[in-house]
Protein backbone atom coordinates (compact mmCIF):
# COMPACT_ATOMS: atom_id res chain seq x y z
CA UNK A 1 0.00 0.00 0.00
CA UNK A 2 1.63 3.40 -0.99
CA UNK A 3 1.10 6.23 1.68
CA UNK A 4 -0.47 9.13 0.81
CA UNK A 5 1.67 11.83 -0.10
CA UNK A 6 0.68 14.01 2.61
CA UNK A 7 1.56 11.43 5.18
CA UNK A 8 4.46 11.96 7.40
CA UNK A 9 6.24 9.48 9.04
CA UNK A 10 7.27 10.01 12.86
CA UNK A 11 10.02 11.40 14.02
CA UNK A 12 10.36 8.33 16.41
CA UNK A 13 10.64 6.44 12.75
CA UNK A 14 13.05 8.88 11.44
CA UNK A 15 15.14 8.94 14.21
CA UNK A 16 15.71 5.00 14.08
CA UNK A 17 16.51 5.02 10.29
CA UNK A 18 18.93 7.62 11.00
CA UNK A 19 20.64 5.46 13.72
CA UNK A 20 20.60 2.54 11.61
CA UNK A 21 22.24 4.54 8.77
CA UNK A 22 24.86 5.08 11.30
CA UNK A 23 25.57 1.94 11.97
CA UNK A 24 25.74 0.95 8.30
CA UNK A 25 28.76 3.66 8.28
CA UNK A 26 30.35 2.18 10.87
CA UNK A 27 29.96 -1.67 10.14
CA UNK A 28 31.59 -0.69 6.49
CA UNK A 29 33.85 0.97 7.70
CA UNK A 30 35.19 -1.60 10.21
CA UNK A 31 34.65 -4.77 6.86
CA UNK A 32 37.10 -2.46 4.60
CA UNK A 33 39.37 -2.24 7.43
CA UNK A 34 39.99 -5.84 8.11
CA UNK A 35 39.74 -6.64 4.50
CA UNK A 36 42.35 -4.45 3.94
CA UNK A 37 44.18 -6.36 6.88
CA UNK A 38 43.25 -9.77 5.19
CA UNK A 39 40.50 -10.54 7.18
CA UNK A 40 37.45 -11.95 4.97
CA UNK A 41 36.18 -14.48 6.98
CA UNK A 42 33.90 -11.82 8.39
CA UNK A 43 32.10 -10.64 5.49
CA UNK A 44 29.39 -13.27 4.65
CA UNK A 45 28.03 -12.23 8.32
CA UNK A 46 28.66 -8.44 7.31
CA UNK A 47 26.65 -8.42 4.12
CA UNK A 48 24.03 -10.20 6.25
CA UNK A 49 23.85 -7.83 8.60
CA UNK A 50 23.47 -5.40 6.59
CA UNK A 51 21.12 -6.77 4.22
CA UNK A 52 18.68 -6.75 7.16
CA UNK A 53 19.47 -3.36 8.45
CA UNK A 54 18.93 -1.91 4.43
CA UNK A 55 15.30 -4.03 4.71
CA UNK A 56 14.41 -2.55 7.87
CA UNK A 57 14.86 0.67 6.77
CA UNK A 58 13.27 0.42 3.47
CA UNK A 59 10.34 -1.08 5.15
CA UNK A 60 10.11 2.07 7.22
CA UNK A 61 10.33 4.04 4.03
CA UNK A 62 8.31 1.78 2.05
CA UNK A 63 5.86 0.42 3.52
CA UNK A 64 5.02 2.03 7.10
CA UNK A 65 2.05 3.67 7.74
CA UNK A 66 1.84 7.16 8.91
CA UNK A 67 1.93 7.65 12.79
CA UNK A 68 2.30 11.44 12.65
CA UNK A 69 -0.32 13.96 12.37
CA UNK A 70 -1.66 14.77 9.02
CA UNK A 71 -0.86 18.60 7.90
CA UNK B 1 7.52 28.96 14.44
CA UNK B 2 11.34 28.91 15.33
CA UNK B 3 13.05 32.34 16.37
CA UNK B 4 15.36 31.81 13.15
CA UNK B 5 12.40 31.79 10.87
CA UNK B 6 10.65 34.79 12.36
CA UNK B 7 14.02 36.40 11.35
CA UNK B 8 14.30 35.37 8.54
CA UNK B 9 11.06 34.89 6.91
CA UNK B 10 12.42 33.39 4.03
CA UNK B 11 10.09 31.29 1.22
CA UNK B 12 11.48 28.17 -0.31
CA UNK B 13 9.31 26.76 -2.89
CA UNK B 14 11.55 23.87 -1.94
CA UNK B 15 11.14 23.56 1.58
CA UNK B 16 7.48 21.75 1.78
CA UNK B 17 7.93 19.44 -0.70
CA UNK B 18 10.71 17.65 1.05
CA UNK B 19 8.94 15.45 4.16
CA UNK B 20 10.53 13.13 6.47
CA UNK B 21 9.46 10.41 3.93
CA UNK B 22 11.01 11.62 1.42
CA UNK B 23 14.34 11.99 3.38
CA UNK B 24 14.03 8.49 4.91
CA UNK B 25 13.92 7.26 1.14
CA UNK B 26 17.28 8.78 0.66
CA UNK B 27 18.37 7.00 3.55
CA UNK B 28 17.15 4.16 2.35
CA UNK B 29 19.17 4.19 -1.07
CA UNK B 30 22.22 4.86 1.17
CA UNK B 31 22.03 1.95 3.30
CA UNK B 32 21.33 -0.08 0.33
CA UNK B 33 24.37 1.43 -1.15
CA UNK B 34 26.57 0.52 2.08
CA UNK B 35 25.20 -2.96 1.84
CA UNK B 36 26.16 -3.45 -1.72
CA UNK B 37 29.65 -2.34 -0.77
CA UNK B 38 30.02 -5.21 1.48
CA UNK B 39 28.64 -7.48 -1.10
CA UNK B 40 30.75 -5.95 -3.77
CA UNK B 41 33.56 -6.83 -1.49
CA UNK B 42 32.69 -10.08 -0.60
CA UNK B 43 32.15 -11.39 -4.63
CA UNK B 44 35.80 -9.50 -5.03
CA UNK B 45 38.38 -12.26 -6.32
CA UNK B 46 41.07 -9.44 -6.30
CA UNK B 47 42.67 -8.20 -3.22
CA UNK B 48 42.47 -4.60 -2.62
CA UNK B 49 45.63 -2.27 -3.26
CA UNK B 50 48.02 -3.09 -0.07
CA UNK B 51 46.16 -5.95 1.51
CA UNK B 52 47.31 -9.14 1.97
CA UNK B 53 46.56 -12.19 0.15
CA UNK B 54 45.49 -15.10 1.98
CA UNK B 55 43.94 -16.87 -1.43
CA UNK B 56 47.70 -16.42 -2.88
CA UNK B 57 49.84 -16.94 0.40
CA UNK B 58 52.01 -19.79 -1.18
CA UNK B 59 52.67 -18.23 -4.20
CA UNK B 60 56.35 -19.77 -4.33
CA UNK B 61 59.40 -17.82 -3.69
CA UNK B 62 60.96 -15.31 -5.87
CA UNK B 63 64.33 -14.02 -6.06
CA UNK B 64 64.51 -10.43 -5.44
CA UNK B 65 68.22 -9.82 -5.83
CA UNK B 66 72.01 -11.03 -4.54
CA UNK B 67 72.48 -10.79 -1.13
CA UNK B 68 75.63 -8.16 -1.48
CA UNK B 69 72.57 -5.77 -3.53
CA UNK B 70 71.45 -4.35 -0.37
CA UNK B 71 74.12 -3.27 2.24
CA UNK B 72 73.15 -1.99 6.19
CA UNK B 73 70.90 0.91 6.20
CA UNK B 74 69.51 0.64 2.32
CA UNK B 75 66.34 -0.31 0.36
CA UNK B 76 65.49 -1.47 -2.94
CA UNK B 77 61.83 -1.75 -4.77
CA UNK B 78 60.39 -4.67 -6.44
CA UNK B 79 56.94 -6.41 -7.42
CA UNK B 80 55.62 -9.29 -6.10
CA UNK B 81 52.03 -10.71 -6.97
CA UNK B 82 51.85 -8.39 -10.24
CA UNK B 83 53.44 -5.50 -11.53
CA UNK B 84 51.04 -3.30 -9.41
CA UNK B 85 52.03 -5.26 -6.30
CA UNK B 86 54.78 -2.62 -5.50
CA UNK B 87 57.02 -3.57 -2.48
CA UNK B 88 60.00 -2.52 -0.87
CA UNK B 89 63.18 -4.61 0.51
CA UNK B 90 64.73 -2.87 3.74
CA UNK B 91 68.34 -3.72 5.06
CA UNK B 92 68.30 -2.64 8.52
CA UNK B 93 71.71 -1.45 10.20
CA UNK B 94 71.39 -4.61 12.10
CA UNK B 95 71.72 -6.40 9.07
CA UNK B 96 68.02 -7.86 9.29
CA UNK B 97 65.75 -7.60 6.19
CA UNK B 98 62.08 -6.73 6.18
CA UNK B 99 60.01 -6.65 3.17
CA UNK B 100 56.75 -4.19 2.64
CA UNK B 101 54.36 -3.42 0.25
CA UNK B 102 54.94 -0.07 -0.28
CA UNK B 103 50.87 0.84 -0.21
CA UNK B 104 50.59 3.08 2.70
CA UNK B 105 47.46 2.14 4.89
CA UNK B 106 46.25 5.53 4.98
CA UNK B 107 45.38 6.58 1.10
CA UNK B 108 47.49 4.41 -0.29
CA UNK B 109 50.35 6.33 -1.58
CA UNK B 110 54.02 4.67 -2.02
CA UNK B 111 56.14 4.39 1.34
CA UNK B 112 59.85 5.07 1.43
CA UNK B 113 63.16 4.46 3.31
CA UNK B 114 64.27 7.21 5.05
CA UNK B 115 66.94 5.51 7.02
CA UNK B 116 65.65 4.71 10.11
CA UNK B 117 61.73 4.23 9.60
CA UNK B 118 59.38 3.82 6.36
CA UNK B 119 57.95 7.31 5.52
CA UNK B 120 54.40 8.29 3.60
CA UNK B 121 55.59 11.41 1.87
CA UNK B 122 52.26 13.02 1.05
CA UNK B 123 51.08 12.81 4.32
CA UNK B 124 53.86 12.44 6.52
CA UNK B 125 53.10 9.23 7.93
CA UNK B 126 55.85 6.61 9.50
CA UNK B 127 56.39 3.67 10.23
CA UNK B 128 58.46 1.64 12.05
CA UNK B 129 60.35 -1.18 10.76
CA UNK B 130 60.23 -4.50 12.85
CA UNK B 131 56.81 -4.68 11.89
CA UNK B 132 55.30 -2.28 10.07
CA UNK B 133 53.38 -0.07 12.73
CA UNK B 134 52.64 3.72 12.44
CA UNK B 135 54.56 5.36 14.33
CA UNK B 136 53.69 8.86 13.61
CA UNK B 137 50.97 10.39 11.04
CA UNK B 138 47.34 9.62 10.05
CA UNK B 139 48.11 5.87 9.15
CA UNK B 140 46.59 3.72 12.01
CA UNK B 141 46.71 0.72 10.67
CA UNK B 142 49.99 -1.71 9.84
CA UNK B 143 51.98 -2.25 6.44
CA UNK B 144 51.82 -5.55 4.57
CA UNK B 145 54.36 -7.76 5.43
CA UNK B 146 56.34 -10.16 3.30
CA UNK B 147 57.97 -13.19 4.51
CA UNK B 148 62.22 -12.62 3.58
CA UNK B 149 64.59 -15.06 3.58
CA UNK B 150 68.43 -14.91 2.60
CA UNK B 151 69.77 -18.00 1.22
CA UNK B 152 71.75 -19.67 -2.59
CA UNK B 153 73.81 -16.42 -2.00
CA UNK B 154 70.03 -14.64 -2.62
CA UNK B 155 67.70 -12.39 -1.14
CA UNK B 156 64.14 -14.25 -1.59
CA UNK B 157 60.23 -13.44 -0.97
CA UNK B 158 58.92 -16.66 0.34
CA UNK B 159 55.65 -15.52 0.81
CA UNK B 160 52.72 -13.61 2.67
CA UNK B 161 53.00 -12.79 6.61
CA UNK B 162 49.58 -12.17 8.29
CA UNK B 163 49.28 -8.54 10.06
CA UNK B 164 49.90 -8.15 13.50
CA UNK B 165 47.68 -7.28 16.01
CA UNK B 166 49.46 -5.47 18.78
CA UNK B 167 51.44 -2.36 18.68
CA UNK B 168 55.08 -2.34 20.08
CA UNK B 169 56.80 0.46 21.41
CA UNK B 170 58.49 2.47 19.52
CA UNK B 171 62.07 2.73 20.71
CA UNK B 172 62.41 6.21 21.23
CA UNK B 173 66.12 6.19 22.11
Amino acid sequence: MTPSPKSQLSMAALGLVLVVVLVQVYLFETVLSAVLDGQRGLLPGAFAVSAVLTGLVLWIALKLPSLDRKP
Amino acid sequence: MPHWKKAFPLDLAEEAHFGRREFVRFLAVVSAGFTAGIGYLAIRKRPLEGAPDQAHKNLGPLRICETGDVSPGNSRLFTYRDEQDRCILVRTTNGELRAYRQTCTHLGCSVRWDGRRLECPCHQGFFEIERGFPVQGPPTRPLSALRVEEKAGGIWITGELPKPTVAVEENQS
